[in-house]
């Protein structure tokens, strides 16, 4: 086992996901089969070899030039929110936060 | 009620237009008709847009009337992968995250279509953010395979093939990140072709691998994808990734496979899991390749069964990212709160199926410090190895033909592990992996299941020429793929 | 709480800095075509991209990689050629996809350093300069006549992009904690931001001050940011330790934002160190935190504790293209590289004459160093008297009127125009500044103000000398006090001559003629 229930939890409090604990429990069965069978990544020799990180060889330097376009109106840009006020998107009280 | 222009193909629907025989209007009121009458047994659209389909129908009716050029396109009845943003639409991935998402912006796949004169019939079902393998994770309810009404269409793209194999539209668009429309389309009795890597843009496609996912459209037959193709394929200056793509996709379909160095994998035809009516049927179709004077050579891959592995590594974690945004405040679900964390995971939780919490899950473990350099890192490396492979490989032939799916379409809940699922995709998934452009070839109905069993052919990155060639010939060979039963009783035979 | 002096007696502080710039300048965001505009109303400068909708994607700015290559070449970095976007992803509100688009372990910019020239009061806080010859070196500085000049590492500039606007409502001064809820503008979302991150060489915060002074000086001059402090465009963080003097490991480290303004940065800097040293001193543990520096209260306190290193899943973007820039681009870019502020302070004093003081104000704004080349291309050997006004004059009159320089309607050549007035004796230094006040608001010449108010200095000493008996006739009480001693009160003669011709007397000749009568 390479997830215990503990990492579980962690993993869904880093990701926003709440998990209730049945959900945990087969989560953490689910991911462990899963990382099991990613073992044969971790049996090759891959000494030396590059990694392709883009599938598109040679691909390099793409760019745009600095050329403003029209984008959303502010109704626009609010169309699909549930919650905003003056303009803005209104979210509720932010705990932990505090790095702003 | 059924559409009289069901078994028609794009030339055939745009020049019957072009002469007057029948107007764009029709077109789109016998489509509507077919969805009414059979979409109540297939669920393949999530949403159907009459509206804009008329309204594009009397674009093209009335520039018929003005005796003008008419585009690429005109006329035929198409729809979308509901991950793709049309203006106009809601766009909702088959999540209950989007269930009320109308979209912002269309996708460039969606306005070329349309720019091209398709009559955009509506939206179609799929696996909740394209996760899956059998549509089976939609939100909004399954699709059913129009072959049998007890089995999956095949996934992601499950609602585009069936669309097309329910004879509800000519052409559809779908998506593929490990084999999302190839093995639909071999489920579904069509042909599906997933492009290589960047010939088609992905800007307003909703991301679920970045690296891996391309548009493709799916048809009855190789000249209507190839059509499609033409219309899709380019650079856009919005998809860093699209490239400029000058050839014309119809041009060499007629040519055959004389001479033409073709590869088979041996390893591939013998793989464990493979039915043996899966079996037998691509041992047939190498053989008409060889008959039709192609030269069969063995080719090897030895890093390919690594690419499953690979797969579900960068997979996930592009798709961790990518499902970030999901997080309530500017649109998607969303479950109130007095605290923003809590709002967030309650909104997640609840917006989330079970696959796609697994893939965020797992896509976050796996690019967590530590655990980055032992799965991440190795997969990108046996990137390296597979897109080397076929490097190799391609220096001996222009194309490879490897099975779609090890078996035909399977019944609702028979595969119920992720891993099991996971194992479906084995043979589409490295070309994924690669960026190759590959498409999936109806060659028979199974001999034990009667069920449609695809070839796939694959080909070198930017020569999708190559395997739409190839595909033509087996086409040419086996005949072009039958619509489904459900609607063969009932259409009028109109091919020429 | 111990002084600053007093602690660094005992403690050597490690200071780093961590420096955000927006590039303020380009007219549309880093990864989408948006427009930057400051002030507009919220959430009217976005789209799919900067808003991060399902299914947009992004594309790079060639112009701000432009810039960034430019701040590297600025700051003798070495500009790596390859290098890519990676996703450093955490969810935090003010980020619409809930990762930042940054860069990984190779940044565009690696490996630069600015040299500090120190000297005066800033190089006080400098701990056991007294024991060092001039030209003698120390871990990273070289003592000089009056300072030491000190060599600042920078670990790497790299390309990313800024967050959205929060306004925290319902708390006490917008403070989050508190806060009933918030409000977001995304118009900042995406706006081009480069981070610039320092080597630990910093020891005082009199040189972290300096470093940020000339950073900015140096981003003005490349014109890449309006490296406004006080908006934010240009925002410090600070990473101070303490170690005892002699040691050479690392102590726990603190991170300290909110340092809005010079003033702000040397004083939060100082006050961190000085609580630091108390902790340890009383026997406490300094813990890993990110502080916040309130001006108002003039202290540090904790915003955020760091139990464990953050984890952000940082991989390589997928779709962003990577880069391999060609010697084609970086050579384009270089040509684009302007005259440094340090360099022109250089010329200046070497050409022509300037002070170090009075060439540095001028070649660190690039309104006033702009002037003063024009002005040197117009009248090379005008250079002092030019740089007097500049430095005097012209920095008076934009302190107390709050105008900028191009609302001033004053040019190079008009400038000149008035200190040749001046220094050919026409008019007096005194009624150059009347002339000057003019000039700035009317845009007139020196010449046509001085001929409309009849301000010619009077030289002519037949004419003053008349004057000059007069007064001596008028006052011989004051006459006897003089040639008593009281050789002060030839001022008192000077100023009346002066008050009888309006002020327009030449003062050296008034000055010679009264001391030559009362003398005689």
């Amino acid at each position: 086992m390479t997830l215990s229930e503990k990492d579980v939890r962690d993993i869904a409090t880093y990701t926003r996901i709440g998990l209730t604990d049945e959900e945990v429990v087969t989560m953490t069965r689910d991911l462990n089969d899963i990382i099991a069978n990613l073992e044969p990544i971790t049996q090759y020799d891959l000494e030396g070899v590059e990694p392709t990180f883009h599938p598109i060889a040679g691909l390099v330097n793409v760019m745009r030039e600095d050329v403003p376009q029209p984008g959303f109106t502010q109704e626009e840009a609010l169309a699909n929110s549930e919650s905003t006020e003056d303009g803005a998107f209104r979210i509720p009280t932010i705990l932990g936060g505090g790095d702003n | 009620m059924v559409n009289e222009f069901v078994a028609m193909s794009v030339a055939q629907i745009t020049s019957g237009i072009k002469s007057k025989d029948f107007s764009a209007r029709e077109v789109v009121e016998s489509s509507m008709r077919a969805i009414e009458a059979l979409d109540d047994s297939i669920h393949a659209f999530l949403q159907t847009t009459p509206e804009m389909a008329f309204e594009a129908a009397d674009r093209i009716d009335e520039k018929v009337a003005r005796g003008e050029e008419l585009p690429l396109l005109a006329g035929v009845p198409a729809a979308f992968k509901d991950n793709m943003n049309q203006l106009g639409t809601r766009t909702t991935c088959g999540s209950k995250m989007l269930a009320n998402y109308e979209s912002a912006f269309t996708a460039t796949c969606v306005s070329k279509m349309v720019d091209a004169g398709v009559l955009p019939l509506g939206k179609l079902n799929m696996d909740e953010f394209a996760f899956g393998s059998s549509t089976e994770t939609s939100y909004f309810g399954r699709t059913f395979n129009p072959w049998d009404l007890e089995r999956v269409p095949g996934g992601s793209s499950g609602g585009s093939a069936a669309a097309i194999a329910a004879g509800l539209a000519t052409l559809t668009l779908g998506s593929d990140t490990g084999g999302s429309i190839r093995q639909p389309a071999s489920f579904c009795g069509v042909v599906g072709m997933k492009p290589t890597y960047g010939v088609v843009s992905r800007y307003g496609v909703v991301a679920f691998g970045s690296s891996l996912d391309q548009v493709g459209p799916f048809g009855k037959s190789v000249e209507d994808v190839a059509y499609a193709l033409n219309a899709l394929k380019g650079r856009d200056p919005l998809d860093c990734t699209s490239q400029h793509i000058e050839t014309d996709f119809l041009a060499n379909l007629g040519q055959g496979v004389e001479g033409m160095p073709i590869g088979v994998v041996p390893e591939f035809m013998e793989a464990e899991g493979l039915t043996d009516e899966v079996k037998s049927a691509m041992a047939k179709a190498v053989e008409a390749l060889a008959e039709m004077g192609a030269e069969i050579i063995e080719v090897s891959l030895p890093n390919a069964h690594a690419s499953l592995s690979a797969y579900y590594v960068i997979g996930p974690c592009e798709a961790f990212s990518n499902l970030s945004r999901f997080d309530s405040v500017r649109y998607g679900n969303r479950v109130p709160s007095t605290e923003l964390g809590d709002q967030y995971e309650k909104s997640r939780a609840d917006g989330f199926g079970s696959e796609a919490k697994r893939r965020i899950m797992l896509g976050s473990y796996l690019l967590s410090s530590g655990v980055y350099d032992k799965y991440y890192y190795p997969a990108q490396q046996i990137r390296t190895l597979i897109t080397q492979d076929y490097r190799k490989a391609y220096e001996k032939v222009d194309a490879i033909i490897l099975p779609s799916s090890p078996r035909t379409a399977f019944k609702f809940g028979e595969v119920s592990d992720p891993m099991s699922m996971y194992l479906s995709d084995i043979f589409t998934i490295s070309l994924n992996i690669a960026g190759n452009g590959g498409l999936s070839q109806p060659i028979a109905l199974g001999s034990e299941t009667g069920l449609p069993i695809g070839a796939q052919i694959v080909g070198p990155q930017f020569k999708d020429e190559n395997t739409l060639r190839v595909a033509a010939a087996l086409e040419r060979y086996f005949g072009v793929s039958t619509l489904a039963p459900i609607v063969q009783g009932k259409s009028k035979e109109v091919r020429a | 709480m111990k002084k600053l002096e007093e602690v660094l007696q005992d403690w050597e502080a490690v200071i780093g800095l961590e420096i955000h710039t927006e590039l303020t300048t380009l007219k549309t965001k880093m990864f989408c075509s948006c427009p930057i505009e400051f002030g507009a109303e919220p959430n009217t400068h976005t789209c799919p991209i900067c808003l991060g909708m399902p299914g947009a994607l992004p594309v790079p700015n060639k112009a701000a990689i432009e810039s960034i290559v430019l701040a590297g070449l600025a700051t003798n970095c070495d500009i790596e050629k390859r290098s890519m976007f990676y996703r450093k992803n955490y969810f935090y509100p003010d980020m619409t996809k809930n990762f930042q688009t940054t860069q990984g372990p190779v940044a565009f910019c690696m490996r630069g350093h600015l040299d500090l020239e120190v000297f005066g009061a800033a190089a006080n806080e400098r701990h056991g300069l007294g024991s060092l010859e001039v030209g003698e070196s120390s871990d990273n500085i070289v003592r000089t006549e009056d300072g030491y000049v000190a060599s600042v590492g920078i670990t790497r500039i790299h390309m990313e992009e800024d967050a959205g606007k929060m306004v925290h409502v319902g708390g006490v001064d917008g403070r989050i904690s508190g806060a009933t809820h918030s409000l977001i503008d995304f118009n900042r979302c995406g706006v081009p931001l480069i981070e610039l991150v320092t080597e630990p060489d910093l020891r005082t915060p009199a040189e972290a001050r300096l470093f940020m002074q000339k950073l900015r000086s140096i981003f003005l001059a490349i014109g890449i940011s309006d490296c406004s402090m006080e908006e934010g465009s240009m925002r410090c963080d600070g990473n101070i330790s303490l170690r005892k003097r002699g040691t050479k490991e690392f102590g726990t480290k603190t991170e300290l934002k909110n340092m809005n303004s010079f003033k702000n940065l040397h004083d939060g800097l100082a006050y961190e160190i000085c609580r630091q040293a108390e902790v340890l001193e009383s026997g406490g543990k300094i813990q890993q935190e990110t502080r916040h520096w309130e001006p108002a209260n003039k202290r540090t306190i904790t915003m955020r504790v760091k139990e464990t290193a953050d984890d952000y899943r940082l991989f390589p973007e997928p779709d962003l293209a990577p880069y391999d820039l060609s010697d084609e681009f970086i050579d384009n870019v270089r040509a684009k590289l302007p005259e440094l502020p340090h360099e022109k302070q250089a010329r200046y004093m070497a050409e022509n004459g300037l002070s170090r003081s009075d060439s540095a104000l001028i070649a660190d704004d690039v309104a006033y160093a702009r002037f003063f080349d024009e002005a040197l291309k117009v009248d090379a050997s005008m250079a002092k008297p030019v740089a007097n006004m500049l430095v005097n004059e012209v920095a008076a009159h934009i302190n107390a009127t709050g105008a900028s320089f191009d609302e001033l309607k004053i040019d190079p050549a008009g400038l000149i125009g008035l200190c040749k007035l001046i220094a050919g004796g026409t008019i007096s230094n005194k009624q150059g500044k009347q002339v000057f006040a003019e000039m700035v608001v009317s845009g007139e010449s020196a010449e046509s103000i001085v001929e409309a108010k009849g301000m010619k200095q009077v030289s002519d000493e037949g004419l003053i000398e008349g004057i000059v008996d007069e007064i001596i006739a008028a006052n011989p009480d004051k006459v006897a006090a003089y040639r008593g001693g009281k050789t002060g009160l030839s001022g008192f003669f000077i100023g009346q001559v002066m008050r009888q011709t309006k002020g327009q007397a030449n003062p050296k000749v008034v000055n010679e003629l009264v001391i030559r009568k009362l003398e005689g």
